[in-house]
Parts: structure tokens; C-alpha cells; sequence
């Protein structure tokens, strides 16, 4: 059983249990974490979760955790692993079941002011536009063609189709497209269940906000990123929906069925893993390349439909470009140094996000001498902050936190408060909630999450993103 | 005995069910797992024949579920019952009956396996816990 003594503090913002904690364990584990939250987090078994990370085949330098971490699916959520390539392995419960959930932020030209008589129009009207997928959905099934090509080739497919712009294909990570992913590994189920889901935003703690900017940290960052005071943006929260749901699932069965083939075995299930280079992780790979650029279409179409929705209320044409967009439950290979060699890696971050340092080729050229955008969302109603990837980010391969993190089971939101009242005290903080079901918002009350202000406050101390903008919302919008 | 319950997780949704037999707990499962979809059920009777092989007991729970969950979501219906033609340790073929539903209130991501149990306790009963990630 882990305790506090089995942590060392390396510094006020970095923990560590070694590899002698426990026999298995192929390398220490670490967690970016404040003494406080530390003592907090024994609450759910996250930590065993990471120690059980600590164990996988191939894995490099650390297991390690962010500040918002608490249990998931074999990873504890907020979790980072990087294995070495070609033999290291790959995790499909390192991503998760939504593959790709990712976040994206869109910049207006207006301010508060002006856009404030039009709040509940637009949130309405967006709402409308922007089906939860849960009900009736989007008329239009895509053709399995069309949901192949999607697959393939992401959000350029769209653009190339009329949807959008150049700009939303070069602020986006990975330029909306991973050029790995391959249709043929994504079973029939999935696209079945995905089929009619592209430009929907599904349930649980997927939303919708219209925010403004409340408050400028760095103000050589904020300008190269367009951000200015009172600025009015847009972000949005979803993922690969059912494909990706269903993909994980597939490829969760066919890891664990070839695991004992390559001679692994591990205390989880859900930790399920194969050598990256087996004919298995391959197709997984493919596979989740698919479904990754299946979510970044899908936060594509979300952006379009958001477009018509405030040119439908404003009455003209409104410029919402595209900030840029992250996903947070990913696998992706990059060259990191490691013991002073340049190394191929699987890097895998389930609820952690990337942080590319200033000067990193991967980040838009306008980016580029400030360091990579990042985006994390607190819980409902709470607030929303925009880093930038530093050069201190090394350590953790350049990854950072996701959000606030859970603190609170859902059945326990429940019981401590009713949606109803949760959407009152919005409302008296001056934010509008639009949403289908009051119950839903109870699960999601600010007091179920971590303090974002705590979490964020980590990863800045720890170098692993700076600070650039606070962002409050002024609607919330959880589908119909 | 109560069919089903929802018990604490910190991210998601722990359902633990009780059954006189192993068919039975995986139905009180599958009834605990359906409610929790908060489905806006129609009038309109649906009947789906389901076919699952899996390793073991526990893997086929999971497998079972699974299968519900991507019927749920492509076909839009909700299931009450479930005629059980086969089962073994391995196998299930069954029938599963339902209503065709116009929204749900909650999506499931997938079953997982996650602290799985499928097992007799005290008098013979079954009973299975699982976790579901919403």
C-alpha cells in the first residue's frame, strides 16, 4: 500500500517513489504535484496506477503523473509514459477509450461589452447548431467513403471539401492529420457507431463555452497569440466519439488476447500492451491515428457549425479563427534526448497534454519563438488558462496537465448537490448554462473537480508550461 | 435482493449486480447499465439476436456488455429482457428485447475492465461488479 513516506520531494513541485518501492517496477515513478494536493490524492488509487505504469516494457527515464491525476484505465489519468522504439511498447489504456478528446479555442474580435446583449441568442443558436449526438443527431450519415477518407486524411479532407480554412489546418497539432492512420484498421462497429457523429460533442464533461479573456500573465505571449483583455473566445471540449470509444474497445480485446504471445504480463489488464513493432501495435497505432484525426474533423465541423451559428445571430460575417487545438488522450512518436542521445519514442498521454518548447518545428511559425499554445480547461463555470510550452518541460517529454482533474465520484456530486442548484449559482456568477438535462450538471459542479487555479499553478512552478492568459466563461453549452 | 446498484467511482460509473445464477446476474447488469443511459424510451418493441465467444466468464461479461452498448447507440433502443438460447463460460447466443428510444441522457465510452468480478458469493448467489468510463 502506497503512503506519503513512500514519496521523496525532489522540490516543492516534483515527488518521486523509486524503483525499489516495488520488484516490478522498471523505472521510478514521478508526479508534479503540491505537497497539499499530494496528501489529497491517496483518496483513489491513481498512485498504484502509476507504479503499475512504472512496469511497462520499454518504458523511459520515469512513470509520470501530472497535478490534475486521479484513476482511470490501467494509466491514472493525467498520466505520461514514453517507451523506446522499435521494441518498446504501446498502451491502448495510455490514450484511453476517447481517443484524441482534445481541446480547441477560438479567438473573436469582439469584447465583453459587445457581445453580451447577444449571450443567450448565441448560446441558444450554437446549442441548436451543435448537437450533443445523444438525440437526434445530425441528419446526414456520412458513407463509408467518406467517414474512410475523413479517417485518413483529417481535417485537410474537410478543408479541401470547403469546410474552413488554411489557418484551420496549420494551427491545429499535427496539422489536423497523423499520417500514419490507416481505414482499414478501423473495424466496421466503429464507423458504424461514428458514422452519423461527426459534428456532434457527446455527453459527460464534453462542452461548449463562450468565454472571455480576464486576465493578461505574459504580454509578449498573449500578442503573438491574438489574446487581449476582455477579448471574447469560443472553446471547445470533445472527442472521437463512438468510433473512437469503439476502436479503443476493439484494440483493447486484441492487445490483451496477443499480449502473452510476447512473453508480457502486467498487474492491470486495462494495461494491456504489445512491442510497438508487432504486427498488434502497429494496427493499433493506425488505428488510433484514425480515430485521432476522426476527433480533430469532428472539432472542425464543431468550429464550422459554430461559425453559421453567430453569423445566423450577428447577422454578418464573424471572425472566429482558430487559436489552436490539443489533444489530450494521444499517443504520438517523437524524438526526445535521453541520456544525452536523441531517441525515437512512444510517447503516451492519457488526460496530459503536449507542451512543445519555443523554437520547436512542430509549432506554427508565428508560434514558434514563444513556445508551443496550450489550452486547459477547468471544470464548469470555474476557469480556463492558456500556457505556453517552455524549455524546462524537458523532463516530462515536453507534457503537461489536461485540467482540473476529478476529486469527487459522480454519485457523490449527486448527493452533495442538484444540478439545479449547481445551474443557480452559475447564474447568480453570471453565466448562462444551456443544457439538456439538469442532472448531468450536477456530475459536473465545479466542487466534484480540483482547483484549476492549484493545478495550473503546479505545472507553471514546475516549468512544465508558463502562464499566458486566464479565461472565466460567460455561457456554458452541453448540447441539446 | 436488489437487481443492481451504483456504487463510487471517482470519473465514472461502478455498477454491482446480483444474480441466483450466472445468467441472471449478467441480465441484472446489462438492466443496471441500461438505466444509467437515461434513455427517453419509445413505444416501439425491438427484438436483437446476439452472438458473443469470449476466454472467460469475466472477459464474456464484458464482451456482453460491450455488444449492448454499440447496439444501444447504432440501432437507438434500450433492452429489458434477455433470452438466454446458449450460455456457457464461453459463449452466449441470446435474444434481447427492448424499446426503440428517441435520446439518451448518458453515453458509455466502453466497458472496461477495471477491477472486474464475476463470482459467487455468500448462498450461492452471484454477483458482478464493473466499471463503465462515460
Amino acid at each position: 500500500m502506497l503512503l506519503k513516506k513512500d514519496f521523496r520531494k525532489i522540490n516543492d513541485w516534483l515527488w518521486e517513489v523509486s524503483k525499489g518501492f516495488r520488484y516490478d517496477m522498471r523505472v521510478p515513478a514521478r508526479v508534479y504535484i503540491s505537497e497539499n494536493m499530494l496528501e489529497q490524492a491517496f483518496e483513489d488509487r491513481a498512485f498504484e496506477q502509476l507504479i503499475n505504469v512504472s512496469c511497462l516494457p520499454g518504458i523511459v527515464n520515469y512513470a509520470m503523473a501530472m497535478p490534475d491525476i486521479h484513476s482511470g484505465y490501467g494509466f491514472p489519468i493525467g498520466g505520461v509514459a514514453a517507451t523506446k522504439l522499435p521494441e518498446g511498447v504501446i498502451s491502448p489504456g495510455g490514450i484511453g477509450y476517447d481517443q484524441n478528446c482534445g481541446i480547441r479555442l477560438l479567438k473573436t474580435e469582439y469584447r465583453k461589452q459587445e457581445i453580451m446583449p447577444f449571450i443567450d441568442k448565441l448560446a441558444t443558436e450554437m446549442q441548436r447548431q451543435i448537437p450533443s449526438g445523444l438525440g437526434k443527431g445530425h441528419k446526414t450519415k456520412l458513407s463509408i467513403e467518406q467517414i474512410d477518407k475523413v479517417l485518413e486524411n483529417g481535417i485537410p479532407y474537410l478543408v479541401g471539401q470547403g469546410h474552413g480554412t488554411k489557418q484551420d489546418i496549420e494551427n491545429c497539432e499535427a496539422n489536423g492529420r497523423m499520417e500514419q492512420a490507416d481505414a482499414t484498421t478501423v473495424s466496421e462497429k466503429a464507423k458504424n457507431r461514428g458514422g452519423n457523429q461527426i459534428g456532434t460533442l457527446g455527453s459527460g464533461n464534453h462542452f461548449l463555452e463562450i468565454q472571455k479573456v480576464e486576465e493578461i500573465f505574459d504580454i509578449e505571449a498573449a500578442d503573438a497569440f491574438g489574446l487581449f483583455k476582455e477579448q471574447i473566445v469560443v472553446m471547445i471540449h470533445t472527442g472521437s466519439r463512438g468510433l473512437g470509444h469503439q476502436n479503443c474497445s476493439d484494440y483493447l480485446r486484441t492487445v490483451m488476447q496477443a499480449m502473452p504471445k510476447y512473453g508480457i504480463s502486467l498487474p492491470d489488464k486495462e494495461l494491456a500492451c504489445v512491442p510497438f513493432s508487432s504486427s498488434e501495435g502497429q494496427r493499433f497505432f493506425k488505428a488510433m491515428s484514425a480515430a485521432a484525426n476522426f476527433a480533430w474533423a469532428n472539432r472542425h465541423m464543431i468550429t464550422c457549425y459554430t461559425r453559421r451559428a453567430w453569423e445566423n445571430v450577428l447577422d454578418k460575417k464573424v471572425k472566429l479563427d482558430l487559436l489552436y487545438d490539443v489533444a489530450h488522450n494521444i499517443a504520438k512518436i517523437e524524438e526526445h534526448i535521453v541520456n544525452g542521445e536523441k531517441v525515437k519514442l512512444c510517447v503516451h498521454r492519457k488526460g496530459a497534454t503536449r507542451a512543445f518548447p519555443p523554437g520547436h518545428l512542430e509549432i506554427p511559425a508565428k508560434y514558434r519563438a514563444i513556445g508551443q499554445p496550450v489550452l486547459i480547461p477547468g471544470s464548469m463555470g470555474t476557469a480556463s488558462y492558456v500556457l505556453a510550452g517552455t524549455e524546462q518541460g524537458g523532463p516530462s517529454f515536453f507534457s503537461t496537465c489536461h485540467g482540473a482533474g476529478r476529486r469527487m465520484s459522480r454519485t457523490q456530486a449527486r448527493k452533495t448537490i442538484s444540478g439545479k442548484e449547481v445551474a443557480e449559482r452559475l447564474k447568480r456568477k453570471g453565466i448562462l448554462v444551456k443544457c439538456y438535462s439538469v442532472r448531468g450538471i450536477s456530475e459536473e459542479a465545479p466542487l466534484a473537480y480540483k482547483d484549476i487555479d492549484n493545478v495550473v499553478e503546479v505545472v507553471h512552478q514546475a516549468g512544465l508550461a508558463k502562464r499566458v492568459a486566464k479565461l472565466v466563461p460567460l455561457a456554458v453549452i452541453k448540447g441539446e | 435482493m436488489k437487481k443492481f446498484e451504483i456504487l463510487e467511482h471517482t470519473a465514472d460509473l461502478k455498477i454491482r449486480a446480483l444474480g441466483r445464477n450466472r445468467q441472471e446476474v449478467f441480465e441484472n447488469m446489462m438492466l443496471g447499465m441500461q438505466k444509467a443511459l437515461h434513455p427517453r424510451v419509445k413505444k416501439q418493441e425491438t427484438s436483437t439476436k446476439i452472438r458473443i465467444e469470449s476466454e472467460d466468464l469475466g472477459s464474456l461479461l464484458v464482451d456482453f456488455l460491450s455488444e449492448i452498448n454499440y447496439l444501444n447507440e447504432v440501432n437507438k433502443e434500450i433492452y429489458k429482457e434477455t433470452r438466454f438460447y446458449k450460455f456457457d463460460d464461453n459463449k452466449i447466443e441470446a435474444e434481447l428485447l427492448g424499446n426503440k428510444v428517441s435520446r439518451f441522457g448518458e453515453q458509455i465510452k466502453g466497458v472496461t475492465f477495471h477491477n472486474l468480478k464475476v463470482h459467487q458469493i455468500e448462498d450461492g448467489l452471484w454477483e458482478a461488479i464493473v466499471l463503465f468510463d462515460v
